[in-house]
């Protein structure tokens, strides 16, 4: 199915605790400046159980309406369906979803079903003659793109930090309420098990003190936990900390863990292997600690210590916690 | 079982990539191509599943003849037969192309060998351009079920259990078969060749299918270039720990850090 007449900006508005999650609210922000220079309206579109603060919070971030679907809790392809049904009644221009686990698994869903293609991880939205020039990451972040969809809607899911929120307490607009349709399921969700009992939010963090291998073990891995927490940050490590279990994998940062975005972020005992480093490029400051001088993380560090990470993180602790007292 | 995998070659993931300014593209003369990582940990997943339920593994990629070497490396480590869906400009196809083909290629292996998949497997994205929408879209082109970011399947009743990596944990979900699954890091890793095993791959026969129609890209990239670069800061080697901790923590507390 193809669209025509298309117009306005809809923003899947992914929920987590019955909240928008921060990209959302980024995103509705990007939204809401592209909105008002094409004269049109932005549509977050939001599905599950939600808190009654949800509603405004997405207003506030830059929705002129909300459309709320009350489902029976979480079901992939019961979303798709919820997706497609608004885009299809809708008929927005451009359809953004923050790039997390389940944003890069209803976008594509999207695009197919409008004969469209989704543009994913975005960094940057731009308009340029009437249409979105979207920036993608490729080969890890090294080379991007600047890519156009030739074909209504456009479909991006866009990344953790690549705009700011602009929250305005005054904006007001309407709120939708539908009904999830039925939707013949193909798969069946037996069971849902947490294994992670602390909430790891490591793309929006602002301080990442992050472990690897040189760490050298399990008993020197808790040097970074204890920095993390001097600084006020978040954990995070390297494929084979997590590997050799110094730490549970919700908290690995690279290919096949997060993309991170810190003000500030930590490399203890982490020799820059391009799949960590791709995950911790964009951070505004690195500090690198390492006793190997050759090591690549230091190619990309505006700090870096050579010295041995297990001698130099309590001095570090100590020297933090007097600027800090 | 019958077991389907999709592979995409791409330039070695442990290399960095850069932007050279003089061809306008992607730097990759002298990267040497590998199987996409999440790929071989497809194959690697499909392999442990044949060897509890018994059957066959068909490893498909599409592209040139430079392909092949991705396909004898799977048929070194635990594929059975091998096709590529000859094309000169795989690079040109979007993701619902690539979908279109390899739903395409299931049907023509099924027709060629008189069977039918019970399962397809890919990886969750590829390492170059990762766009991680293949599988999603083979699924809606077969009509079938679909699970990504996979960590475990297992057979169950008349179709499959299968784990998704979460957040917080894993999904559990159960599908009829056929289904695709799009597959995760396990916390296991791929096999290594053996000579013999590389020795066998290399006499089996690589089978080609001719490319068909599919839909034409609706993206155009517009420009393609480097981000800005990061200039390496300041390395601090000192006599002793406690002077680079300090030369540090000057460094830090004048770019206002803390």
């Amino acid at each position: 199915m193809s669209l025509t007449d298309t117009k306005d900006i809809m923003v899947y508005a992914e929920l987590s605790d019955g909240m928008p999650v921060n990209a959302v609210l980024e995103i509705l922000a990007k939204a809401r400046t592209l909105a008002d220079a094409r004269g049109e309206a932005v549509v977050a579109l939001m599905a599950g159980a939600a808190r009654e603060e949800a509603e405004t919070a997405l207003i506030q971030a830059g929705a002129d309406k909300v459309i709320a679907v009350s489902t029976d809790g979480w079901h992939p392809e019961v979303y798709a369906e919820i997706l497609k049904n608004t885009v299809e009644s809708s008929k927005p221009a451009l359809f953004l979803a923050a790039a997390t686990q389940y944003g890069k698994d209803l976008t594509p869903a999207v695009a197919k079903a409008f004969g469209t293609a989704c543009a994913v991880d975005v960094l940057d939205i731009q308009e340029k003659d009437g249409q979105f020039v979207f920036t993608c990451p490729v080969y890890g972040g090294t080379v991007l793109n600047d890519v156009v969809i030739t074909q209504a809607p456009a479909v991006a899911s866009v990344r953790s930090g690549s705009f700011s929120k602009a929250v305005d307490e005054a904006r007001q607009g309407d709120i939708v309420r539908e009904s999830a349709p039925a939707v013949d399921l193909k798969t069946i969700i037996k069971e849902s098990v947490k294994e992670i009992a602390e909430s790891v939010n490591l793309e929006e963090a602002e301080v990442i003190v992050a472990g690897g291998r040189g760490m050298g073990s399990k008993e020197n891995f808790e040097l970074v936990k204890e920095l993390a927490e001097v600084c006020g940050g978040v954990v995070g490590a390297t494929r084979p900390a997590i590997e050799d279990e110094w730490i549970p994998r919700s908290h690995q940062v690279g290919q096949s863990g997060k993309i991170v975005v810190p003000k500030l972020y930590i490399a203890c005992g982490i020799s820059g292997a391009t799949q960590h480093v791709s995950g911790m490029i964009g951070s505004d400051y690195i500090v690198a600690i390492n006793k190997d001088e050759d090591a690549p993380i230091f190619d990309v560090a505006d700090v870096g210590i050579v010295d041995d990470a297990i001698k130099v993180i309590p001095l570090l602790i100590d020297a933090i916690k007097e600027i800090k007292a | 079982m019958e077991i389907l995998v999709c592979i995409k070659q791409v330039p070695d993931d442990s290399v960095e990539i850069t932007y050279d300014a003089e061809k306008n593209a992607p730097a990759l003369d002298g990267v040497t191509d590998v199987v996409n990582a999440f790929d071989t940990y497809a194959l690697e997943m499909a392999a442990r599943f044949k060897e509890s339920e018994g059957g066959e593994i068909t490893v498909v990629s599409i592209g040139d003849d430079s392909v092949k070497n991705a396909l004898k490396n799977c048929l070194a480590v635990g594929a059975d037969k091998a096709y590529l869906v000859k094309t000169e400009n795989a690079q040109a196809l979007s993701a619902e192309g690539v979908a279109q083909a390899l739903a395409q290629a299931k049907a023509a292996i099924e027709t060629a060998e008189n069977k039918k998949f019970d399962l397809v497997f890919c990886g969750k994205e590829s390492t170059d351009y990762a766009s991680s929408q293949v599988g999603i879209m083979l699924a809606d082109e077969l009509d079938a079920p679909v699970v990504t970011n996979v960590i475990a399947v297992e057979k169950a009743d008349e179709g499959v259990d299968i784990k998704q990596e979460t957040e917080e944990g894993y999904l559990l979900l159960h599908a009829a078969m056929p289904c695709v699954v799009t597959v995760q890091k396990p916390n296991y890793d791929p096999r290594y060749p053996t000579i013999k095993s590389k020795m066998a791959a290399r006499k089996k026969p690589i089978e080609e299918l001719a490319m068909g129609e599919t839909a034409a890209s609706v993206m155009d990239v517009l420009k393609v270039y480097g981000p800005k670069k990061r200039e390496a800061g300041v390395k601090i080697k000192a006599e002793s720990a406690e002077e680079a901790v300090a030369q540090a923590m000057a460094l830090m507390t004048e770019a206002k850090v803390f």
